[in-house]
């Protein structure tokens, strides 16, 4: 792992916090925070096998899905939709307190969960395309980030696992990478398993190369937005009922159940 | 009827009123509809006055039209309807909400608003909702019009909105039976009933960009048999399957090549 300070020198990305203020003060400067050993082993273990076991199943009954802004002919890397339909722990990380303070800190409250999926690498594995990802709003920005991306480590993120590469500070040029700035130089964003990583959504970022031949490496995005945009995942639709029963009240309102001024129902929150 | 004309004074003036959609006898049947649908509404416990956006409770606001009465499906896909809408944001939308106001005598007028600026931040370049407007009663100045400022849906910053914004406001006029189509960033606001004994019936046909989150959450709101009764065409404009929000990504290729800047 190099995370050593010097090498944070060298690239420009900032130094594993776990102070909230430092976390802060390193999204506004870089676009990005990387907060270490925020699940505990156990957890952890818990966590990484809910989502093996879900990949895994995918992969057998031919449910993957591609996603856009991935390499096409990739086999190898993975991507798992929909978590909290999956298994419950995956709420724990929607809602986990430090991350979630981060994210009220960056786009307000109420917010939105757009989706939490996972983005697994394999072996080989090839980058995306990079991105911003509110690449939805249309051109100019507003001022502020109108998300906010938490990637939960749930393996060790290398650059030779294919860790997350950003380009630090490039969420201060408030649009996104033209065709040309595709190749702008990125760094790999390395944290140890049970870290997490906040992206706000301005900041240009890809999943990295995986240069191993036999290790894999999980991340999981739990993706949030201002309440005024779409969610990228249809909750209405899609989300496992137990979950909607026995949500939080702070989860009712990040799934849009309860809500003020959009998504209503009748002209009343549905929950 | 030219209706690129019609098109062309919204592109410019950020509203237009379009006359004749419906005949008389059709305006008559949707506005006892609506009542019955006002009245269905209570009935199901969903308050029609005073629901805390009208100064008091001259207003009745009725919210789910789409599921009281097949009328209304009609309306906002109405084909004229539409192609308003599409001239102005595209294909790329959804229905964000279909509500009605009905204003009665002694009814009030809102604050100046774009209803744009109240929901999305500045700055706003571009439309991402439209308002079609259907008039289903005479509307002029003495019985309420929506007033606005022609132009302002080229305001992009807050700080561009003039000081004497209100008093540079216009009612629209139009005959019972028309269409008023607004873009989302002009500065309007309600206008006061102040007739004697004339109604004010509006309903507001808002539509946005597939982005943004619909105001009405229509996978929770609308009933199996109201769903099951949908086109596939409608069911995409209510947003009710796995679409929108996915337009702008389109130009971003799949990577034909496995590409890799990672550092040996």
């Amino acid at each position: 792992m190099a995370t050593h300070a010097a090498d944070h020198g060298r690239t420009g990305q900032p130094a594993p916090t776990r102070d909230p203020a430092q976390a802060l003060k390193d999204i506004e400067a870089f676009g990005l925070c990387i907060v270490p050993g925020v699940l505990a082993a156990d957890k952890l273990a818990r966590v990484r096998d809910a989502l093996y076991r879900a990949a895994s199943e995918d992969r057998a009954r031919g449910w993957e899905q591609k996603f856009r802004l991935d390499y096409a002919h990739d086999d190898t890397n993975q991507r798992v939709w929909n978590l909290l339909s999956r298994d419950p722990v995956f709420t724990d990380l929607v809602e986990h307190d430090v991350a979630l303070d981060l994210v009220k800190s960056v786009i307000g409250w109420p917010a939105l969960l757009g989706n939490i999926s996972a983005n697994i690498t394999g072996p080989g594995g090839g980058e995306m395309v990079l991105h911003a990802d509110q690449i939805f709003v249309p051109e100019p920005w507003p001022a502020a980030p109108q998300g906010v991306n938490v990637a939960w480590c749930i393996d060790d993120f290398t650059d030779e696992t294919g860790a997350t590469r950003v380009v630090p500070g490039s969420h201060r040029r408030n649009r996104s990478p033209t065709a040309e700035e595709a190749t702008t130089a990125s760094v790999a964003v390395e944290a140890p398993a049970g870290s997490f990583i906040v992206m706000e959504s301005r900041v240009w970022h890809k999943t990295g190369h995986n240069r191993t031949t036999d290790r894999r490496r999980a991340g999981i995005f739990a993706w949030y937005t201002r309440p005024i945009y779409r969610q990228q995942e249809n909750w209405f639709l899609s989300l496992n009922p137990a979950i909607r029963q026995f949500a939080s009240d702070p989860m009712l309102v990040l799934l849009g159940y309860r809500t003020q001024g959009l998504g209503m129902v009748n002209g009343k929150s549905p929950a | 009827m030219d209706l690129e004309a019609k098109k062309h004074q919204l592109l410019e003036e950020g509203c237009c009123v379009v006359p004749g959609i419906l005949t008389r006898a059709e305006t008559d049947d949707v506005r006892q509809r609506l009542w019955r649908a006002a009245e269905e509404s209570e009935r199901r416990g969903v308050p029609t006055r005073r629901i805390g956006i009208d100064p008091n409770e001259h207003n009745v606001r009725v919210f789910h039209l789409l599921e009281l009465d097949a009328v209304f499906r009609a309306l906002i896909q109405n084909p004229v309807a539409i192609d308003f809408v599409t001239a102005l944001l595209g294909p790329d939308f959804l229905i964000s909400n279909f509500t009605a106001n009905i204003a009665l005598p002694g009814s009030r007028s809102m604050k100046l608003h774009s209803d744009q600026g109240i929901v999305v931040p500045e700055p706003w370049f571009h439309p991402w909702s439209i308002n079609v407007i259907w008039c289903l009663d005479d509307i002029d100045a003495e019985n309420g019009a929506t007033r606005y400022i022609p132009g302002s849906h080229r305001i992009r910053w807050q700080s561009e909105v003039p000081e004497n914004a209100a008093e540079r406001t216009v009612p629209f006029e139009a005959p019972a039976g028309s269409i008023a189509v607004m873009d989302g960033r002009v500065w309007h606001t309600s206008g006061a009933n102040v007739s004697p004994s004339r109604e004010r019936a509006l309903l507001f046909g808002y539509y946005s960009r597939s982005f943004i989150r619909p105001q009405q959450n229509w996978n929770a709101c609308l009933s199996d048999t109201t769903v099951a009764g949908l086109s596939a065409q409608m069911r995409a404009w209510l947003g009710l399957d796995a679409r929108a929000n996915v337009k702008l990504a389109e130009p971003l290729r799949i990577l034909d090549t496995a590409a890799s800047t990672a550092n040996p």
